[in-house]
């Protein structure tokens, strides 16, 4: 049984269409979403939460219409991408507020929250208060409440953006791991080697239209044609550049403020290196890694062709 | 040697009857309130005048000389007009980062992704406003009532004045409710708090002093409706049975107010979304 159905579904905004003519059937586990910004990822994981209402055809969720009906978010999941949270309160606090409107009671929701806290490794950090957060601590922070109330499904959209190297290998080891219990995970990004990294069913999405589902395979001999883009911010950016000079796969590297940006042909082994570097810490710390989505154009260009 | 299953398995715990996520958001937010040593100070200050009509009541019942002080239905109507000042503050400092802080950091989006409807939400908000108001007007107002009857010993002014109870009742929810509505309404159009603030301080004073400006120029009582205020000081006359010194008639003031209130809970409806769509 597929966990999301939609069908024939669409979304208007004004003139502007966000969703084409979708028509698909997610199938339990681990499934990417994937697409450049603007391809309409966003438009699909808000009708899919329920929080848009499709201007034509229809989407279910765990076998049931999810607009308007708020019961199924108990069985639901969401982590969305904005960043924003009351910065007043500690971790701990706003997971288990978000927690009671399970309809849990108060201890009881903060044991789940303890729970959820300690499965994205912010145990040490769930009584500061989330200002003091890091960008990867406020991605996991918004993942524990997508996980605290024990969803069948949980749908997390683009969470490992702004992640240091070490924090997008544990989230994305725990995401897999979600996979293994039985959970349904729906996880979007505009990386295809990260949502590779987690599973080989993929939906590609492109100008709010599903351009291709399925084996994340035959998309990646597509892509390794093309060069990928990392930018990578530092401490010292100047010492990873040397480092990355000895690399063959990398064909450019560009300075912008406190960062490089690489271009590399080979990405798998190019972020190998990334972690290890950033593990052994030789070369400075790594603050925070992310990937343009030229290259994922480029390959979104030829399948439109 | 049995093999358990280490799988996922569903929550089976027990929960709260779905329709109740109200009441997690209230009590959040009254707890959010009450935190604050600044709020609490407003309070506290919020409950001096009940003390000096204690006084007052103690006196008037214990001193012949200060028979002069005795209670009558004025002063409850004139204790809940003095309030004023305090429902004014308190809705300032409570009420203006109800809903704009949720839209500031975007806490809608999450909150309405759990099993809880915009009605909830709103419900939900509206009691932590509504609590904090009702604390500053009814329940002083109601134990001023009591006190009297404690320091008096008898029940013969509860007896002639019975109505007060749901006097003072009617008349401070229809105030907490109303100011309530509006200062949400406000709330959901900004993600500022400060602005929230300054625009409700502005419609309140900008309301009078227009209907007096009105009033200035025309000489013509009809328009004094404009004020929201002068609405709610007509009603709260008519409630306890005094003779109006507002300037609207009593059903233009009741309809201004309905207005208010429905075009507050239109604007929710309207702004109360876990996604802003701009067209």
């Amino acid at each position: 049984m597929s966990v999301i159905t939609a069908e024939h579904l669409s979304k208007w905004y004004g003139q502007v269409i966000g969703l084409n003519d979708v028509t698909i059937a997610v199938p339990p586990g681990i499934t990417g979403l994937l697409g450049p910004n603007g391809a309409g990822k966003s438009t699909f994981m808000k009708l899919i939460t329920g929080q848009l209402c499709p201007s034509k055809g229809t989407i279910t969720v765990l076998g049931e219409p999810i607009w308007r009906n708020p019961c199924l978010y108990h069985r639901i999941g969401f982590c969305p991408e904005q960043n924003s949270f009351y910065e007043r309160m500690t971790g701990l606090e706003w997971v288990e507020a978000l927690v009671r409107l399970n309809g849990v009671s108060q201890s009881e929701a903060n044991a789940m929250a303890r729970r959820a806290l300690e499965a994205v490794d912010l145990t040490d950090a769930a009584g500061k208060k989330i200002g003091a957060y890091s960008l990867g601590m406020r991605q996991r922070v918004k993942m524990a409440q997508a996980l605290a109330h024990n969803p069948e499904l949980i749908i997390l959209d683009e969470p490992l953006s702004g992640m240091d190297p070490l924090a997008r290998r544990k989230t994305i080891r725990m995401i897999k791991e979600w996979g293994r219990e039985g959970r349904s995970v729906l996880v979007s990004s505009h990386i295809l080697h990260e949502i590779e990294s987690m599973t080989a069913n993929i939906l590609l999405i492109n100008q709010g239209r599903i351009l291709a589902e399925g084996d994340v395979h035959q998309i990646r001999d597509l892509i390794d044609e093309h060069p990928h883009t990392v930018y990578i911010k530092a401490e010292q950016p100047r010492a990873l550049a040397r480092e990355f000079l000895n690399d063959a796969g990398v064909l450019s590297l560009t300075f912008e403020d406190g960062a490089v940006v690489v271009q590399t042909a080979r990405p798998d082994e190019f972020y190998g290196r990334l972690t290890d570097m950033a593990a052994s810490g030789e070369c400075g710390a790594v603050y925070e890694v992310t990937s343009p989505d030229d290259n994922l154009q480029a390959v979104f260009q030829y399948l439109v062709k | 040697m049995p093999i358990h299953d280490q799988g996922y398995r569903r929550y089976r715990g027990t929960r709260v009857p779905s329709g109740r996520a109200w009441w997690v958001i209230a009590r959040a937010g009254v707890g959010t309130m009450l935190r604050r040593r600044a709020f609490v100070a407003l309070l506290a200050l919020a409950w001096l005048p009940f003390v000096v009509r204690a006084v007052q009541i103690y006196a008037a019942t214990t001193l012949p000389q200060a028979s002069f002080l005795a209670p009558d239905a004025n002063l409850f109507r004139d204790f809940l007009e003095q309030q004023g000042a305090f429902l004014f503050f308190v809705t300032v400092y409570a009420g203006s980062g109800l809903i704009a802080n949720d839209r500031r950091t975007n806490a809608l989006q999450i909150y309405l992704s759990k099993p809880m409807t915009r009605l909830e939400y709103v419900v939900g908000k509206c009691a932590v406003l509504a609590s904090l108001l009702l604390f500053v007007t009814w329940v002083p107002a109601f134990m001023l009532l009591l006190v009297q009857i404690a320091f008096s010993g008898s029940l013969i002014f509860l007896r002639d004045n019975l109505f007060l109870f749901p006097a003072i009742t009617l008349f401070s929810w229809l105030q907490a409710v109303t100011v309530t509505l509006m200062m949400l309404a406000l709330s959901s159009l900004s993600k500022s708090s400060r602005f929230v603030g300054i625009l409700y301080a502005v419609l309140m004073f900008f309301s009078r002093a227009l209907g007096g400006i009105v009033y200035a120029v025309t000489r013509d009582r009809r328009l004094s409706w404009i004020s929201v205020p002068a609405d709610l000081s007509r009603i709260g006359d008519a409630i306890f049975g005094l003779p109006s010194r507002g300037e609207a008639s009593i059903a233009v003031a009741l309809i201004a107010i309905g207005v208010l209130a429905v075009g507050s809970v239109y604007v929710l409806q309207r702004r109360v979304r876990g996604v802003e769509v701009v067209v």
